[in-house]
């Protein structure tokens, strides 16, 4: 049975497991959650996501939610080293990575991407004051990027992981909105090279 | 060699991985870093974490960063079913419970934690709005804990894994400076689980 993926299709976290299923050569049935009339928050869709937000899977009735969380069990699945687990040095390198863009990329990147794109697509104000602060965050930690990307490849090593890809969305939606924040050479590099894959290519404007 | 942890222990990030040392008896020698005195951001220290931040450490020469990542690296060498990888299912429910804490607690507990304890420390004022903001939303978010809590004992499962301790730092926190925040039947029956255990007692006031 094929694996089905709830989400919506321009949605960043949707397109996370989406760039990943291409990356792993996973066929997937998108089913689009339609978001504008609250079907993520009616009682049949909570009962896959119970916070109500997207994207959510069902893999033969095996059901998870949270797009990184999909990303690794696919990727375990499918024994891609992606996801380095059989190397416990370099699956906590992986971890460290994979933390970094939560805890360092993530709350700047999507913060500015809701103020700048979001917000606007539904009617509302920019706030101009959040989007310096978080930029010149993002900014800082950017040149902590510049010095890991000048040692290594990618973020976990000198292997590509799930740890770049998870960048590929909110990082789109910033260089798509003008935000040219990978500007520095190491970084310019790294982004180049993560989101001209052809994986990204086929999902960066719909899942 | 004993494991050397770098930090600072009024920090979260600190104290979520020495509380994991203890649950997992590893011995552990605590170098402090006096972030007072900006020793996070010299070059020494950088060189071991390159975002200028606590904790880090040093296994037998080999390092690491982020504290999560941390966590996953020692339960893993352990064998510790904290975090669940010898079965893929359960592995891949921990990583949605382990989501689920960076997602949709950390982002507002922390943001409370620093408004409410880590500014006024540095003389800074604590922006109301902004607490009164996350409360509401962690205070949502929880609600949905309280579903899953219903459902099971444990956020990832029937039994405890990471992604339950990942909390206690922050949760603690909120409960010190008066936010009653598992105050609902199942939030307040897994709290009072996880905050009770010896590992968290030992370090919660220090580390």
């Amino acid at each position: 049975m094929v694996l089905t993926l709830y989400g919506f299709s321009l949605s960043t976290c949707t397109r996370r497991v989406a760039v990943v299923c291409k990356e792993l050569g996973i066929p997937y049935e998108f089913v689009a959650v339609n978001l504008a009339v609250g079907e993520h928050k009616t009682p049949a869709y909570l009962e896959k996501q119970p916070f109500g937000q997207v994207p959510a899977i069902d893999d033969d009735g095996f059901k998870l939610y949270e797009s990184r969380a999909i990303a690794r069990y696919l990727a375990a699945k499918a024994g891609s080293p992606l996801f380095p687990i059989s190397d416990p040095k370099k699956l906590a390198e992986f971890e460290v990575a994979a933390s970094i863009e939560y805890s360092n990329f993530d709350p700047y990147a999507s913060k500015i991407a809701l103020e700048k794109v979001f917000k606007p697509l539904r009617g509302l104000a920019t706030d101009e004051a959040v989007v310096a602060e978080r930029l010149a965050g993002l900014t800082a930690k950017l040149e902590a990027y510049e010095v890991i990307l000048g040692k290594q490849k990618y973020l976990a090593g000198d292997e590509v992981t799930l740890a770049d890809l998870f960048h590929l969305p909110y990082g789109s939606v910033l260089v798509q909105a003008g935000v040219d924040i990978f500007s520095t050479p190491n970084v310019k590099r790294w982004w180049n090279d993560i989101s001209s894959r052809p994986s990204w290519q086929a999902v960066k404007h719909s899942a | 060699m004993v494991l050397t942890i770098y930090g600072f222990a009024p920090t979260a990030g600190t104290r979520r991985i020495t509380l994991i040392c203890k649950e997992l008896n590893i011995p552990y020698e605590f170098v402090v870093v006096d972030l007072a005195a900006g020793e996070h951001k010299t070059p020494a220290y950088l060189e071991k974490q390159p975002f200028g931040q606590v904790p880090a450490i040093d296994d037998g020469g080999f390092k690491l960063y982020e504290s999560r990542a941390i966590g996953r690296y020692l339960a893993a060498k352990a064998g510790s079913p904290l975090l669940p990888n010898s079965d893929p299912k359960k592995l891949a429910e921990f990583e949605v419970a382990a989501s689920i804490e960076y997602s949709n607690f950390d982002p507002f507990a922390s943001k409370i934690a620093y408004e409410k304890v880590f500014k006024p420390v540095q003389g800074l004022a604590t922006d109301e709005a902004v607490v009164a903001e996350c409360l509401a939303a962690l205070t949502a978010k929880l609600e949905i804990y309280e579903v899953i809590l219903g459902k099971q004992k444990y956020l990832a499962g029937d039994k405890i894994t990471l992604a339950d301790f990942f909390h206690l730092p922050y949760g603690s926190i909120l409960v010190q400076v008066g936010f009653d925040v598992f105050s609902t039947p199942n939030l307040k029956r897994w709290w009072n689980d996880i905050s009770s255990r010896p590992s968290w007692q030992a370090v919660k006031d220090s580390a």
